[in-house]
């Protein structure tokens, strides 16, 4: 029942849904939410290949890295999308679709 | 030493970049640009200096260097066409080139002196940079075409020069008709090059020398006439034009309203020298052609005819232009009777005198502002330093003794008898000599007394006249040049025997370093051998033995001895036809013992016929080319008009006009509206869907990206 | 037993958390959706043996990234901000038609992708047997102090850069023409 193959599939369909909701929803946050569940797959996945693959610490070394810069970047995105509702009144995307004013 | 490239080239290089760097800067720091135009000429006068110390005192007479490189090559085939220019310096060339660039540094220097008040006070040492290096181009060059090229850029500097002050149309007038005078000569040296090039194939001096020694100028004909004459005359009708022989004399005169130093440097100097100049190196030539009586004639003309001209002058630079004009004849005499050497003798110390007597005139105008000798007079006590200068210039141009015209013309007067004695046909070159020696001791001490001596005839201007004081760059420069008119430099001894050695290892250095190119004895021209630039020389230049002066000039005994009686004859004619003008013109104007009006009133006819310069101006104006060349004008441009505009012009504009119609409906219809606007409108059409690519929404993105990622994962795994 | 038993629980909460933040129309509840996905993650390192990871995920996740989304969240205004200005809501959850149609394009996409390549690792790798747990504090603290210290201490800088980008990015800044 734990096996490889059933954590790959897991994290897989973590991944999906990561990529549905960065495409799909229109609210910034929400794109966010999206790519802390890809992380959350990547991370998942370097922790099954090192457990059932080579049986070291690398992959869990790996997976803290992924954690730090997920929060590193959830922290630097929040602070963006704080600036960009405070000059625009809005968290939405397509509001973001220039670069300038 | 071996002389290359960076020893030789500098001498000529140095002026024209002076030129060059003064071209640009001249208007701002004219000081500086006078200060480098007389540097230049200063070191390459160095330079000059160390190649006629080595030739005078370390080569063997024969000695040359002659180094060559290929200007452009236009061979195909068998058929070789093939420009060389390069460098030929042999002794002659050295002489030529210490005298140049001595003459011209000093005159460099008289001019800041003399010019420094002037507007254009730069521009003047621009142009006389630019002169000097084509002069001394020119001196150095080993061919004809590059003695043309730099004969034409003296042209122009002569003709930019001569209108200097080009405010006064009598200045623009003269530079034009400078200009044009020449030319004609010009036209004439071209055609001499031509009709060398086509049986030698070159222009080198060299191959020239060596096709003549080959004979391969017989049975040759250009328009009847045996070729070697047709080059021989008309490179001689390039003489008559820089030179100013009759009949092309009449440009020189007005070449006065040049400023005075440059008349000094270009048209008495150099410049004018330099026709004779080429005449020298193309003796073999003009003997080859039998054209020596006809130059002696030519000579002999100028000689006497312009001496009297410029008896009646009353300005001073007149009067030292006609004697110019007069003392180049007495050159082409002496290479018209085969006197090369005493030729080419009295180019250089004609170029000595007549340049310090030119620069005391400009001292005096400088001094008086004035031209008009009448105006002047007793200017000795305001001036004594010009009239001390000019005195010794009058002395050697009028034959006296010890000094440099008398050693000069007097071995051109005494080979003229001698030619007088053995061929009829120069008797009346000889007359003239003399009677032009005659005149010309009397015109220059009638300017010099006019001038320095008798009471001020005009006190207002005597008044106002400058006390001379010694200057370096106002009275030196005369100096220098009157200390050098002594004979003794020239002929290595007092008397013009040799035998005092002055110069170390040669006595008479003129006689043993200038040779006539014998064609006899062109075989050491026959062996020559030129060295591409930067190649060391190998020929021996020290062991050859050193020539002696041969009295005899290789001839026999009895025969020297004939001519050396005649020599003696014409020695004391000339010297006492120099000091009876002397005495003529004291008696006339010093002492005033004899009146000058009587003679100008009992020869009236003559003397309007002088003043008037025997009417070449009016002949040349109202004759040839009111009544010749106008006409013919006229009628070509009725040609022009009439036929040539009419048909050939007016056909061609119908013609494209109709091709303008066709090109423009093509052009509206196929070009503007197919290609011009359907570039746009792709460019428009594809502007509609690239556009909504760069939508810059996020999310678009990243799907292209994941699409693309995608993609790449699929390509790379099956 | 107890493993298996915790692996299917967690498996159930991981994904089911995922389809929930994908479905779920409210922000704040996608927020909680996602912590609980997160918890399941969690579970699934403790099944193998990560139990550092585990406690590192409930620490950092739960305790922080998620409560800074909800103050986020909160901080512009909650989920209904302006929330039909472009047609939205039409599709539950979703942003519009166009954008669902697009994710789940692309997610067929990607998924024919990922399971070509999970094909063969499901085939290799069937048999595998779970080696026994042991306690993995220690070993990861010597390789982060030995190994990886330089890893280690970039991650430390970044996070500082990180700390101090966010604190600056979001001040709010006076006009300077007022």
């Amino acid at each position: 029942m734990i096996s490889l193959g059933s954590y790959l599939a897991i994290s897989f369909a973590l991944f999906i849904s990561g990529i549905i909701v960065m495409i799909a929803r229109k609210n910034i946050i929400a794109m966010l939410l999206g790519i802390e569940l890809i992380l959350n797959a990547s991370a998942l996945n370097f922790v099954a290949y090192t457990k059932f693959s080579n049986n070291n610490l690398d992959g869990h070394i790996m997976s803290l890295f992924i954690i730090v810069i997920a929060a590193a970047e959830a922290a630097v995105g929040l602070g963006i999308v704080i600036r960009f509702f405070q000059l625009r009144e809005s968290i939405h995307i397509d509001d973001a679709a220039t670069l300038q004013n | 030493m071996d002389y290359t490239i960076a020893t030789i080239a500098p001498i000529v290089l140095l002026p024209f970049f002076a030129f060059v760097i003064n071209a640009f800067i001249v208007k701002k720091f004219t000081n500086l640009a006078v200060a480098i135009s007389t540097g230049a000429i200063f070191v390459s006068f160095l330079f000059a200096l160390r190649i006629f110390l080595d030739f005078m005192n370390v080569y063997s007479v024969g000695y040359y260097i002659h180094k060559t490189f290929t200007w452009f090559d236009l061979s195909a085939g068998s058929h070789i066409f093939k420009v060389n220019m390069g460098i030929y310096i042999d002794n002659m060339t050295s002489v030529m080139l210490l005298m140049v660039t001595g003459a011209a540094t000093l005159i460099h220097v008289f001019s800041t002196w003399y010019m420094h008040d002037d507007p254009r006070f730069g521009r003047f040492f621009v142009y006389l940079s630019l002169f000097t290096s084509a002069m001394l181009g020119l001196v150095l060059s080993d061919n004809l075409l590059s003695v043309f090229i730099f004969w034409e850029i003296m042209g122009f500097c002569s003709y930019s020069l001569i209108g200097f002050y080009y405010e006064k149309e009598g200045a623009g007038n003269a530079s034009m008709k400078a200009f044009m005078t020449t030319r004609v000569g010009d036209v004439f040296f071209l055609l001499g090059i031509l009709a060398i090039w086509s049986v030698v194939g070159s222009a080198s001096f060299v191959d020239i020398y060596n096709a003549i020694a080959a004979g391969k100028f017989s049975n040759m004909y250009a328009l009847g006439i045996p070729l070697a004459t047709f080059a021989a005359f008309s490179v001689f009708m390039g003489t008559m034009g820089k030179s100013a022989q009759v009949p092309l004399q009449v440009w020189l005169p007005d070449a006065m309203w040049g400023p005075t130093p440059c008349s000094a440097l270009i048209h008495a100097a150099t410049m004018v020298a330099a026709g004779v100049y080429l005449s020298l190196r193309m003796y073999p030539l003009m003997e080859l052609g039998h054209l020596l009586p006809f130059i002696a004639l030519i000579g002999g003309i100028t000689a006497f005819g312009a001496a009297t001209i410029a008896l009646v002058q009353t300005d001073i630079k007149a009067v030292l232009a006609y004697s110019t004009i007069s003392q180049l004849g007495y050159m082409v005499i002496g290479i018209g009777v085969g006197s090369y050497n005493a030729a080419f003798m009295h180019l250089i110390t004609h170029a000595v005198f007549k340049a310090c007597l030119f620069l005391s005139a400009g001292s005096v105008i400088h001094s008086i502002h004035c031209q008009e000798m009448p105006q002047m007079g007793g200017l000795r006590k305001k001036l004594p330093y010009t009239f001390f200068a000019m005195l010794l210039c009058c002395f050697a141009i009028a034959g006296v003794p010890f000094f440099s015209g008398f050693v000069s013309k007097d071995r051109i007067l005494g080979d003229a008898l001698v030619m007088a004695f053995s061929n009829p046909i120069y008797i009346p070159v000889a007359i003239l000599g003399f009677g032009g020696a005659f005149l010309t001791a009397f015109y220059m001490f009638r300017m010099l007394f006019l001038t320095f001596f008798g009471d001020p005839r005009d006190h207002h201007i005597y008044d106002h006249a400058h006390n001379e004081h010694l200057g370096w760059n106002s009275n030196i420069p005369l100096l220098i040049l009157a200390v050098f008119t002594l004979g003794l430099f020239y002929s290595g001894s007092f008397t013009g025997q040799g035998e005092v050695n002055l110069f170390g290892s040669k006595n008479e250095w003129f006689s043993t370093l200038i040779h006539k190119p014998d064609i006899a004895s062109l075989h050491h021209f026959a062996e020559f051998q030129s060295e591409d630039f930067g190649a060391v020389d190998t020929r021996d230049k020290l062991d050859l033995p050193k020539a002696t002066y041969d009295e005899n000039h290789g001839m026999s005994e009895e025969e020297a001895h004939h001519v050396h009686q005649i020599h003696h004859v014409g020695a004391i004619a000339s010297i006492i036809i120099a000091f009876s003008g002397i005495f003529l013109a004291f008696s006339m104007y010093v002492k005033k013992s004899i009146n000058p009006g009587w003679w100008t009133e009992t020869f009236a006819a003559w003397t309007r016929a002088l003043k008037g310069k025997y009417y070449f101006d009016d002949l040349y104006v109202g004759k040839i080319i009111q009544k010749g060349l106008i006409p013919f004008n006229n009628l070509l441009a009725n040609f022009d008009m009439g036929i040539y505009d009419k048909y050939a012009v007016d056909g061609w504009a119908a013609i494209n006009r109709f091709a303008y119609t066709v090109s423009r409906w093509f052009d509206n219809n196929v070009i503007d509206s197919g290609m011009v606007d359907g570039t746009g409108a792709s460019v428009r059409f594809m502007n509609v869907i690239l556009r909504t690519i760069q939508s810059g929404k996020i999310q678009l993105y990243f799907m292209v990206l994941i699409f693309v990622l995608a993609s790449y994962v699929l390509t790379l795994r099956f | 037993m107890f493993t298996n038993t915790l692996f299917l629980l967690s498996a159930v909460l991981t994904l089911g958390g995922a389809a929930a933040v994908v479905y779920t129309k409210n922000l704040m509840h996608s927020c909680v959706y996602l912590l609980a996905s997160l918890f399941g993650v969690a579970g699934l390192y403790a099944c193998i043996g990560a139990d550092f990871l585990a406690a590192t995920q409930l620490v950092v996740y739960a305790g922080g990234v998620v409560i800074l989304m909800l103050f986020a969240v909160m901080l512009t205004g909650g989920s209904g901000n302006n929330i039909n200005r472009y047609g939205l809501e039409k599709i539950t959850a979703m942003g519009n038609t166009k954008t669902f149609f697009m994710a789940g394009l692309t997610a067929v996409v990607t998924s024919l992708v990922i399971l070509k390549i999970l094909a063969s690792v499901f085939k290799s790798h069937s048999a595998t047997v779970l080696t026994a747990n042991e306690a993995t504090v220690d070993k990861l603290g010597t390789l982060l102090a030995t190994d990886h210290i330089l890893a280690f201490e970039i991650s430390s800088v970044l996070l500082l850069g990180a700390l101090v980008g966010a604190a600056v990015i979001s001040r709010p800044r006076k006009e300077k023409h007022d």
